[in-house]
């Protein structure tokens, strides 16, 4: 009962910050970086997936979407595209930043392989901690796990291709992250607002299937981490306390969930929705502790309702 | 058993399934013929089961002579101490090839074949006419029914005539190739040579009781010779087995177990054929006997690991079937295989005309070396399913590569045989019980069965392909490498022919004079009233017609199809269409990889034409393409061209080739909705949460939605629940819970 009170609490502390991030006028600041492919293949494949993931983006309201990718990607530029949106990102605005290609670790410090001079982890983070807005750094190169320990930063999520600097193959990590934004179905919770922990789980979920389905041992282990600490975790949950930042951290707007309903008349109902949410939230982190008819009747009940007061907001 | 068509390496498919068959009959040869040796005193004591023979080896192994301590250590079992003490001996005189020999037959009868091939072949090495070096390899070789072990048999009876257990090694393998008269020979031959040859006496008995006689002459002449002679059951009881003949094969080794209870080897083989049918307490209890009684061959050790691993199954039963799946694939794979299953039964027993006495059992591996070991309790087979009596064992399609293999025609295969052998006692010939399964294959959707590869081409422009009386050996003793899977092809076509020329009535009649214990000769000609010869003198022309345009123009076809490819790469679609469209129908089952229908779509495709595109790839479909890739991009096809029901039939193949596809179900449930079938529409859903979809709320909801729409609407309402509670603000699902709800 201890843990889910705790757990109840710290839901509570995180519907509070989802419902700030959903209706603030924040600017969405994304910045892609596919690095070098060393084969036409690859190259192709790393400026089509940035290419496709600007195409879904297109349509978000107040996002400011860069790319830098084949000879652009070159270090001084993303130090500098890194400099410009520092310089015009606030602390209620998000920031995504996407590496993509080959990267390599020597066991102190990672590299993304880009024309000329390589940038490393600790390069990046040095030029990311000057960027006020909240941050989600989706690493999707080959041995991305090893920029972790220097990336990572209270509140800041981490999201790697693999779990160290040793997982040295090609990824398709990114591909998955990438399709995610354009397929419904990674919006898990259907509230129209895809977030950082949904893409993850729908890409490595993805990343796990095509190495099954071809038999193949898989190469690349994705990880996220937005705790500050740590390595990494392949399955972020409350039990293991990543991916609740994550969870939080919206990335594309899939419908109308960006509109807030503004008739006064609504409020009272709106106040019930959001109460009824959280008590089904609360409902869910006790189900351990339920006796399961006990459960699923308190869980209809609110379900029932939760449809009925949803139901009066859209007449 | 179904065999791997796609792979050359399959052609010990169907052998392999004896080489579980851990028989260590090596040791029990007269003394005579081992050779001299410290341990020659002791063998015979053995060889008429003295106990005293005990004593014998004890005392050998305390001598300070490297060679009779290693013999005595080897006949206490100790393995470990024989070994080192053998190393010693050879060490000692590294030239003295007979001690390598001694050596070898050690890990012979320790389960490690290729460590006693390397000893053989080193003694070899040091005199090519060593007769016990090249009886060594033979008795290695035929562990693997190496078509070799023979030809070593036979250059160690010409440099050593007196040598009986070569006649031994000969016997036995003429026995598994089904000709009974030249075992029977050559045992006999072995017996003028040693007349205590207990393994000769044994094959000698086999063959009598395999054709229903008592065989007392024989047993009675071994028991006289060697009260605890188990192993002459063990060997009778091999033979059983092998011929399908499990029941009988089960009660042998039991006999063996009663006459000698410490004859691991046989009690291992009995626990394996247990685990077959599915009596796993007893399987266990016999096989834990072994392990801790030190009998510990791979065969044991896999077989136990495989039985602790069931309780991670789900078992499935309806008055007719058992069906076991694993867990975690147990939601997904579940409503196709149980449906396939019910039809298969249904058709068989109206067509067989025959009931089974009992549920067929069919159990699915998504790990193939779990199927593999539930087989023959070995790793590494080549099979996709086998059957014991009413139990079929067979891979998951996700334990393969998409497209490797189509589940439902194993299934189908693997069920037929059931029947014929249920009906038959298990006394059909194997070109007879695989030919008409593989016909089988086809006859339930032309789409499904293996095509005709470049190796049965090859087989048939040579001339390669057996007469129909000695087709058996083409899948026990294959001559070269492809023949067995040429054979089952070959079979496949024989059964086809019979019956598009003397209908189905002739193979029920077939069955019926196998089950009478005649014989392929005697069966043709009472059934078909033909000599065999006549009949292959009539099929090979009817064969050769059929296949003459593909065997005649196979090798342009080859030449062509790289032109093809080359043209594709270079995008000259163009003259992809010209020169594919020409060659196609040259060789229209090749739907392999780079199929001439797959660069033909390709090059319409580019072309914008989707019309052709799509009937390029439904005649890659039609020819049992199995790509699902390949026919999924031929659903989209179809359904963009507002022909839904086209493209729920290709996503339905897919379903029996590679069903572990969530987009494929979702699509599929889709389109079922709209062309007005909620019932498929709701497998298709059910299907989708069976592949552990992320999009949990999605696909209750779309299942929810099919339920409601088949007016099953308190299952609806359970799905509704369950897809807002992953997602408690989905609109559509709440809509459709309003609409569900009581008011």
């Amino acid at each position: 009962m201890a843990v889910a009170q705790e757990v109840g609490n710290d839901m509570k502390k995180l519907l509070l910050l989802a419902a700030v991030a959903l209706t603030a006028n924040a600017t969405s600041f994304y910045l892609t970086v596919a690095g070098l492919g060393g084969e036409p293949d690859y190259e192709q494949r790393f400026t089509g997936w940035a290419s496709d993931l600007n195409k879904s983006l297109a349509g978000e309201a107040g996002a400011k979407v860069d790319t830098l990718s084949g000879k652009d990607a070159t270090k001084a530029n993303i130090q500098a595209k890194l400099a410009q949106i520092a310089s015009q990102a606030k602390a209620d605005d998000t920031f995504t930043l996407l590496l993509i290609g080959h990267g390599g670790y020597d066991d102190i410090d990672y590299k993304i392989n880009i024309p000329g001079q390589d940038i490393s982890a600790t390069e990046l983070a040095e030029a990311l901690n000057k960027i006020a807005a909240r941050q989600v750094i989706v690493n999707a190169t080959s041995a991305s796990g090893g920029s972790i320990s220097k990336l990572q930063k209270e509140k800041r999520v981490i999201i790697t291709a693999t779990k160290s600097g040793t997982e040295k193959n090609a990824t398709v990590f990114a591909r998955f992250w990438v399709e995610a934004f354009r397929d419904p179905a990674a919006d898990t919770d259907k509230n129209q607002t895809l977030t950082a922990l949904e893409a993850f789980k729908y890409a490595s979920a993805k990343t796990k299937d095509y190495f099954e389905s071809l038999k193949r041992l898989a190469t690349e282990n994705p990880r996220l981490e937005d705790t500050g600490k740590g390595d990494g975790e392949k399955d972020p949950t409350v039990a293991n306390g990543q991916g609740l930042i994550a969870g939080r951290f919206p990335l594309l707007h899939l419908g109308s969930a960006s509109a807030v309903v503004n008739s006064p008349a609504k409020q009272a109902l709106l106040k019930r929705k959001d109460d009824l949410e959280t008590s089904i939230d609360e409902l869910k982190y006790k189900k351990a502790s339920l006796d399961a008819r006990a459960y699923d009747g308190q869980m209809r009940t609110l379900l029932l309702e939760l449809a009925k007061v949803q139901a009066s907001l859209d007449q | 058993m179904k065999a791997k068509h796609s792979l050359l390496i399959a052609a010990l498919v169907l052998i392999v399934l004896y080489v579980g068959d851990e028989q260590r009959w090596f040791r029990q040869v007269p003394a005579s013929a081992q050779g001299p040796g410290p341990q020659v005193e002791c063998e015979k004591l053995r060889h008429h089961g003295d106990p005293a023979a005990t004593a014998c080896y004890q005392r050998l192994s305390r001598s300070n002579d490297p060679l009779t301590k290693a013999e005595g250590l080897w006949g206490l079992r100790d393995y470990d101490g024989a070994n080192l003490a053998f190393r010693a001996a050879v060490k000692l005189t590294p030239k003295d090839g007979s001690r390598r020999v001694r050596w070898g037959r050690m890990y012979l009868d320790h389960w490690q074949v290729g460590d006693a091939q390397d000893l053989f072949k080193e003694a070899l090495d040091l005199n090519e006419n060593d007769a016990q070096a090249m009886l060594g390899m033979a008795l290695a070789l035929s562990e693997s029914f190496d078509g070799e072990a023979v030809k070593f048999a036979e250059r160690a009876l010409k440099a050593d005539p007196t040598l009986a257990e070569a006649r031994e090694v000969i016997a036995r393998i003429r026995l598994e190739d089904n000709n009974p008269e030249k075992a029977v020979e050559e045992a006999k031959q072995a017996l003028q040579i040693s007349p205590e040859a207990l393994q000769a006496m044994a094959i000698l008995a086999t063959v009598e009781m395999m054709d229903e006689k008592p065989a007392t002459e024989w047993t009675d002449k071994i028991f006289k010779i060697n009260p605890t002679y188990g192993e002459a059951y063990e060997t009778m009881a091999h033979f059983f087995v092998i011929n399908r003949r499990y029941d009988e094969g089960i009660a042998l080794y039991r006999k063996a177990l009663d006459v000698k209870p410490t004859l691991w080897s046989a009690r291992a083989e009995l626990g394996v054929n247990l685990m077959r049918f599915g009596k796993e307490d007893e399987a266990r209890q016999n096989l834990e006997a072994c392990y801790t009684n030190g009998y510990k061959p791979p065969l044991v050790v896999n077989s136990l690991t495989l039985l602790d691993s069931y309780k991670n199954f789900e078992t499935y039963t309806t008055p007719t079937t058992i069906l076991k799946v694993h867990k975690k694939e147990a939601a997904l794979l579940r409503p196709y295989f149980q449906a396939e299953l019910d039809r298969a039964v249904a058709t068989y027993e109206k067509k067989y005309k025959f009931k089974l006495d009992g549920p067929v059992q069919v159990e699915v591996y998504p790990d193939h070396e779990d199927f593999a070991v539930r087989t023959m309790g070995m790793p590494g087979l080549g099979a996709l399913g086998v059957t014991f009596g009413k139990v079929v064992a067979m891979d998951s399609p996700n334990g393969r590569k998409p497209g490797d293999f189509h589940w439902a025609a194993t299934m189908w295969h693997e069920l037929s045989h059931v029947y014929v052998l249920t009906m038959t006692d298990s006394r059909t010939p194997r070109w007879f019980t695989e030919g008409l399964a593989v016909y089988e294959e086809t006859a339930i959707s032309p789409d499904w069965g293996d095509r005709m590869t470049p190796r049965e081409i090859k087989a048939i422009k040579e001339k390669a392909l057996l007469p129909i009386a000695d087709l058996d050996r083409g899948y026990i003793h294959p001559s070269y490498p492809e023949q067995v899977i040429v054979s089952y092809y070959q079979g496949g076509r024989v059964l086809t022919y019979i019956i598009e020329k003397w209908g189905f009535d002739a193979v029920l009649g077939m069955i019926q004079g196998f089950k009478e214990k005649k014989d392929t000769v005697q069966v043709i000609k009472e059934v078909l009233k033909v000599t065999p010869e006549e009949f292959d003198a009539q099929f090979f022309p009817w064969l050769e017609a059929q296949t003459k345009k593909t065997v005649d123009g196979f090798n342009d076809w080859t030449k062509q199809v790289k032109i093809v490819n080359e043209n594709a790469k270079n995008k000259d679609w163009t003259a992809v269409i010209t020169e594919g469209t020409a060659i196609r129908d040259i060789y229209p089952d090749y739907v392999e990889a780079g199929s001439v229908y797959e660069f033909l779509a390709q090059a319409y495709l580019a072309k914008e034409d989707k019309t052709n595109a799509i009937a390029q790839l439904e005649g890659y479909a039609a020819h049992g393409g199995r790509n699902p890739t390949t026919l999924k991009q031929l659903a989209d096809l179809q359904a963009a061209a507002g022909n839904k029901r086209a493209a729920a039939a290709a996503i339905e193949k897919v379903n029996l080739i590679f069903p572990k596809d969530e987009t494929a179900h979702q699509k599929l449930g889709g389109w079922y909705m709209d062309l007005g079938n909620p019932l498929a529409a709701i497998r298709e859903f059910g299907a989708v949460l069976g592949s552990g979809t992320i999009d949990q709320a999605g696909a209750h909801y779309n299942l929810a939605n099919a339920l409601h729409a088949a007016k099953q609407n308190d299952k609806a309402l359970e799905e509704v629940y369950l897809s807002l509670e992953a997602a408690p603000a989905y609109k559509p699902a709440q809509k459709l819970l309003l609409e569900l709800s009581p008011q």
